[in-house]
């Protein structure tokens, strides 16, 4: 590919008669919003390490666009044996749960919900079905308010060419008290995919959402690209949790943006585990007087797997909070990015902000940048923002061993330790068990 | 016990041990002798500088330091074939005269592993027991069973650092505890009672030898050792009963750092 072509991002799979066979099916505001979304893309450069939100990852070495196809898998039956081994295991290992979606290859291919849940009005569906059954929620906040494609690049592409999604609806004053638990696979190498998320918390209502995404490895580089909308209207209270689990040659790509209104709580955690190459870029809005976000992430490398985070946390209302903890250990040669900043507007007086990234590297290989950012425009504010990059302390490593511990228990026990902090924070039920077990896993190979 | 021990009861044995900083040329060490019997309670005392701690840290097997001279036997076996985790499992205890913080581990956590590491082969510990056993120990040692799922040493006072060091020691069961400056850091209150909990562990196991590392007397008052010898500049240049620690107490190290007192053969029985 050209490099002009790079820049542009059209290529023999991703264009716009693409975008057009998507539409054929669709509403035509929701063909105007796709056509729209592809002449941004095209009119949007590729972004290069010249700019400095993706200063540290170099798509034109990671991102092999003009090899990619698009999906062509057909739907799989609603049925769990015609599902893949790993994805039910995944299933299993979940404990409670107020209703699951299952999506394979892009496809929703199983959704269910408590009946009395359905009964109070709550939606999960696929964004489709969402689509054809309540037009107006979606229209309405569908890539408009939170990920419109005037967001960036990848943005714009997911925007013009999703091919389903997840559309979840809790109307005011409904509580749930245990999870909605998405679990997505990807089978096909490469592939481009387009998937995104539409949560819509109405007032007072309450719900936590866990989306596990998982692959084996890839042959072929597959990119896996996600939208991710979240809002939480007033006193609403919110969990989302993403776990990354995708296999190798995977190149994962995730936008979010979460929209908390006054005294919203809205928290999130991003988990990455797998893929190659993993960006996620989160931008919490505290949107109403305050509105709270803390916004944890966790992240474990091993091989040459590269992560990219780039978060951001807007205070626009007075009174606002948020406080941000990203962990990450990182073995063999991978190496993680992360990029935060706090923006409080000179509207949101009385704003906490906090923002800590915290580093811990067990090979001499393994790299960690983290660059920590403030731009405070109102007087009454607390902030604080720190970063850490280390090594495995060898006098702990001494001391467990001192109690016959071996030299790989020890170690395992610092980093379950050290990345326990953020995970004991949401502890939903089963996603700190799940994740721990896939960080031994990883911890057991090294 | 036996102030003269049979040699097939020594559980250690240093012979001429000289030692230094891994990345330093200068010996801390300098031909340190002497054996300890089964259910012996020893104690070296030192100044500052005297190389106290070198002898525990080596023993241990800390990275940072490094034998030039000399072997060490535990249980007739060489002590410097072994890593650190085999010495531990072979019954050798160090408390630490500075506890590691491990944030994000519960003690719990922390000791179920450290005694599963110790079983053999696959043996599986058994939850329940574990619990059972610990909440046992903790009680012995009037700990709250809330203790057990704090993070290790996380935030800990000088006191509760060294309590965790005699739950850990009550829950490992080693044939050799080594307490590395155990009174550095409490008050009266604290000392008295962890020298408490060590008495309960040696009334309960006689047969559990003791190397208490200490700069003061005072520790000697609780826990009453069978021998005492003095270090000074990496040599043993004293050895006798208790009533050396108060000829210290009494005198100070000055006399022996200036009399140039050298140690000669196995100076538990000079």
């Amino acid at each position: 590919m050209t490099d002009s072509l790079f820049s542009k991002g059209v290529t023999e799979a991703l264009n716009f008669s693409a975008v057009e066979r998507l539409c054929i099916t669709e509403p035509d505001w929701l063909r105007e919003r796709r056509e729209h979304a592809w002449a941004l893309y095209e009119q949007t450069p590729m972004p290069t390490t010249k700019l400095e939100e993706w200063r540290y990852t170099d798509l034109r070495k990671q991102l092999q666009l003009d090899t990619l196809s698009l999906s062509q898998a057909t739907v799989v039956s609603d049925d769990p044996t015609a599902w893949p081994k790993r994805l039910r295991k995944a299933m299993k290992e979940d404990r409670q749960a107020s209703g699951h979606i299952v999506v394979i290859d892009g496809h929703v291919v199983h959704s269910d919900l408590e009946a009395e849940l359905i009964a109070k009005g709550v939606i999960l569906s696929s964004l489709h079905d969402a689509i054809e059954q309540h037009p107006s929620l979606v229209e309405n906040w569908l890539a408009t308010e939170a990920v419109p494609p005037e967001e960036g690049k990848f943005a714009a592409l997911n925007a013009a060419l999703w091919s389903d999604g997840i559309f979840l609806y809790v109307p005011a004053d409904v509580q749930l008290n245990t999870p909605i638990r998405v679990t997505r696979w990807l089978s096909e190498a490469g592939v481009a995919q387009f998937g995104r998320v539409l949560i819509l918390a109405e007032n007072a209502s309450r719900i936590s959402y866990v989306d596990e995404i998982l692959s084996d490895d890839f042959s072929k580089q597959t990119f896996a690209s996600n939208a991710v909308e979240i809002i939480a209207k007033e006193r609403a209270q919110v969990q989302y949790v993403s776990v990354q689990r995708l296999g190798r040659g995977a190149f994962y790509q995730s936008v979010q943006r979460t929209l908390a209104y006054r005294d919203a709580s809205l928290d999130t955690l991003n988990v990455a585990l797998g893929a190659s190459v993993s960006r996620v870029d989160l931008n919490a809005c505290l949107l109403g007087e305050r509105a709270n976000s803390d916004m944890l992430g966790l992240y474990f490398g091993d091989d040459d797997q590269h992560f990219d985070f780039n978060t951001s946390q807007d205070h626009i209302s007075p009174d606002t909070a948020s406080d941000l903890l990203y962990k990450g250990a990182l073995d063999a040669a991978s190496r993680a990015v992360f990029r935060g900043i706090i923006r409080v507007k000179p509207t949101a007086q009385r704003t906490d902000a906090y923002q800590t990234n915290r580093n811990l590297l067990l090979s001499g290989n393994a790299r960690a940048d983290s660059l920590p950012n403030l731009e405070i425009e109102a007087d009454d504010v607390k902030c604080s923002h720190g970063a850490t990059v280390g090594e495995l302390d060898p006098e702990a490593k001494f001391y467990l061993m001192s109690r016959g511990l071996s030299r790989i228990q020890a170690e395992r026990l610092v980093v379950l330790g050290f990345l326990g902090e953020v995970l004991s924070k949401l502890p939903l039920g089963g996603v700190v068990e799940k994740v721990t077990r896939v960080i031994e896993e990883k911890l057991s190979q090294h | 016990m036996s102030s003269e021990p049979m040699s097939d009861t020594h559980i250690l044995k240093i012979e001429s041990l000289e030692a230094k900083v891994a990345t330093e040329n200068l010996d801390i060490l300098n031909g340190v002798n002497l054996e300890i019997g089964k259910g012996e309670v020893h104690a070296i005392m030192g100044p500052n500088g005297s190389g106290k701690s070198t002898l525990a840290k080596i023993l241990a097997g800390h990275p940072s330091y490094e034998a030039t001279a000399g072997r060490v036997l535990f249980k007739g076996q060489n002590l410097f074939e072994l890593d650190v985790d085999e010495r531990s499992r072979a019954g050798i205890f160090l408390a630490f005269q500075y506890p590691v913080e491990i944030p994000g581990v519960s003690i719990a956590n922390f000791l179920r592993t450290a005694l599963q590491a110790h079983l053999v082969d696959e043996e599986e510990l058994d939850i329940f027991e574990f619990t059972d056993m610990l909440t046992e120990r903790m009680s012995m040692l009037e700990m709250d069973i809330s203790f057990a799922e704090r993070h290790v040493n996380d935030g800990f006072s000088g006191g509760e650092k060294k309590r965790n060091e005699i739950l850990q020691m009550a829950v490992l069961r080693p044939t050799l505890a080594v307490m590395d400056e155990t009174d550095s850091g409490l008050d009266i209150d604290a000392l008295k009672i962890v020298a408490n909990g060590v008495n309960k562990l040696t009334e309960e196991d006689p047969e559990m030898s003791i190397l208490l590392i200490t700069h003061y007397q005072r520790l000697l008052n609780y826990i009453k050792p069978d021998f005492v010898h003095v270090m000074v500049d990496g040599r043993l240049v004293r050895s006798g009963g208790p009533e050396i620690a108060l000829e210290l107490e009494k005198d100070g190290y000055k006399n022996w750092k200036d009399s140039g007192a050298v140690s000669s053969g196995v100076p538990k029985t000079a």
